[in-house]
């Protein structure tokens, strides 16, 4: 529980960070808007309060930095240091992903051949296990989609990178979730005194 | 497909079914981890050890709080036996290990055998000056002849078929077996650069060095899905992996959708991102400072004792949580004693920051 309380404080501060950042530009915001930009330094403050880098924090990371009008955001909230690590392990990542992408597309030409040949003689067995494992694959592409980064990843490292991630959101929700209690409080603790 | 995203207009709705499922499960998650956790207490001493490997492979993780359950996943993993495609705990070949205890370290406790194989490398290397002699040897001999190896081990352990696969990474080997390695000490040689994990073929199982990879990936997964099992709520009685990975897909949504769902009730309740009062509230959570919480103390008697207490943890989210628990006694007293509410909200420091920040806000509603 120490570490995710320390998790839980980074994150704060670094949101908080992100938020003001954000509303120092004076200008009227919509709802929408005002919703993406606290979701959006959220994530970032997720993904730069971890104390290890991992795969998905600097997918997120380098997917908000395309977005340009919210670079300047990310920039300020990462610091200086990690934007180092970022740009090698992006560009890492990127010949990582381009050849795992070749490899794919040659064993999906392999194996379409394979299994027409395959499915003439198969027995119950087979044809279940066939089954599970397709369904295992949907599954895993999936969940690849959901977690930030994990297009490029094998099976391993992606349940890895799952697990982590879902560690995360859920710090993100509780704090999220206690700050709209705090300031649902306070709020109503003001018309309170108003209507006093 | 039911995992696809959906853009509900109920979101609302949804959600607060979601987040009300949510600490359902939690609640019954916990309670049932509270068992595992006794159950741990009572294992044996070498699955207590297994306790080490998984510490070294946690490290990696933060804010992973499941290192306690983890030896009462050991016990689980022998119920699960039959479901895994290795046959665990397979008494034959516990019964030799114990001679080669003193080729046995910390880290490979024989008792957890094919498990550990894979555990993370980082712990194995710093040991791995020990035993380097043996792994040596027992790598030359197995590289230099593999299949004639083989049929030799099978034949002089007859009840345990000891092998070593040359194909993966890394670890030191358990309870090298005793009888070969002797013959092989004219072949010692430097340190091996590659590093492989050495793999022990139950009995009655394929012995080739695919197969065995593939047992070792299988082993790996399996056993990260283990962890998730302790994460994702709910995913207790599911053992397959295709199971598995439909909990944690809709887990995972779930969470995301909770995120958007409570970033935009953030941006609903303050209408200009004006949030320097939760800044306010987290400067004052941030300081171990008690004085508030006797400010706000004054009209609720009763928590004091828990404020205090929680204080002294220096806890930014028990101060937050309790913050709210604090405002909302204050605010429920004050509508029960309409005479004292300009006094409470005067007195403590914070409430008087916070309205002054909110008045501005809160007009231009």
């Amino acid at each position: 529980m120490h570490t995710s309380s320390k998790l839980k404080k980074e994150f704060f501060k670094k949101w908080m960070q992100g938020l003001q950042i954000c509303c120092s530009s004076k200008k009227q915001m919509n709802i929408m808007e005002r919703k993406k930009k606290i979701k959006l330094s959220s994530d970032i403050a997720m993904a730069s309060a971890k104390m290890t880098p991992t795969s998905w924090s600097n997918a997120l990371i380098s997917n908000a930095k395309k977005c340009e009008q919210d670079t300047v955001l990310v920039d300020k909230l990462i610091g200086p240091q990690s934007q180092l690590k970022l740009q090698k392990t992006s560009n890492k990542m990127i010949s990582f992903h381009n050849r795992v992408q070749c490899k794919k597309v040659l064993k999906r030409s392999c194996n379409y051949a394979a299994k027409k040949t395959k499915r003439m003689g198969d027995s119950r067995k087979n044809l279940a296990t066939i089954i599970a494992k397709r369904l295992v694959k949907k599954r895993t592409k999936v969940l690849k989609r959901l977690v930030p980064g994990g297009e490029s990843l094998d099976e391993f490292s992606l349940i890895k990178e799952a697990l982590d991630y879902i560690l995360s959101l859920k710090v993100q929700v509780d704090v999220m979730r206690s700050v709209v209690n705090a300031t649902e409080v306070v709020l109503n603790g003001d018309n309170l005194m108003k209507s006093v | 497909m039911s995992h696809e995203l959906r853009n509900d207009p109920s979101l609302l709705e949804r959600q607060q079914a979601r987040m009300k499922w949510q600490q359902q499960k939690q609640q019954s998650f916990f309670n049932a981890s509270d068992h595992t956790m006794q159950n741990m207490f009572s294992t044996s001493m070498p699955l207590a050890q297994t306790n080490e490997t998984f510490t070294g492979l946690l490290s990696g993780h933060n804010g992973l709080d499941i290192v306690k359950p983890d030896p009462g996943l050991m016990e689980d993993w022998a119920g699960f036996g039959d479901h895994l495609s290795y046959g665990y705990m397979n008494q034959n070949s516990i019964m030799p290990l114990g001679a080669d205890q003193s080729f046995v370290h910390g880290n490979s406790v024989s008792v957890s055998t094919s498990v550990t194989v894979s555990v993370s490398p980082k712990k194995r290397k710093a040991d791995k000056g020990q035993s380097l002699e043996v792994v040596t040897e027992k790598e030359k001999k197995l590289k230099g002849c593999a299949e004639e190896g083989d049929s030799k081990i099978t034949h002089q352990n007859s009840n345990n078929s000891d092998k070593a696969t040359g194909d993966n990474k890394s670890s030191n080997s358990k309870g090298a077996s005793t009888n070969t390695s002797s013959k092989d000490k004219s072949k010692v040689s430097e340190v091996q650069k590659p590093d492989y994990i050495h793999v022990r073929a139950r009995r009655g199982q394929a012995t080739d060095s695919h197969s065995l990879a593939e047992r070792v990936r299988r082993e790996k997964i399996s056993e990260r899905m283990k962890y998730l099992q302790d994460l994702v709520p709910g995913c207790n009685k599911i053992t397959g992996k295709a199971g598995m990975l439909d909990e944690i897909i809709n887990y995972v949504q779930s969470l995301q959708k909770q995120v958007e769902f409570l970033s935009m009730k953030l941006a609903t309740v303050n209408p200009e991102l004006d949030f320097n009062i939760d800044n306010v509230f987290a400067k004052e959570m941030f300081q171990p400072s008690t004085s508030e919480f006797q400010g706000l103390g004054c009209t609720s008697e009763t928590p004091n004792p828990a404020y205090f207490q929680l204080n002294s943890l220096d806890q930014v989210y028990c101060g937050l949580d309790m913050g709210i628990n604090s405002a909302e006694m204050a605010l429920r007293r004050s509508l029960t004693a309409p005479m004292s509410i300009p006094e409470t909200f005067m007195d403590s420091s914070c409430f008087n920051v916070i309205s002054s920040n909110l008045s501005p806000s809160f007009f231009q509603l």
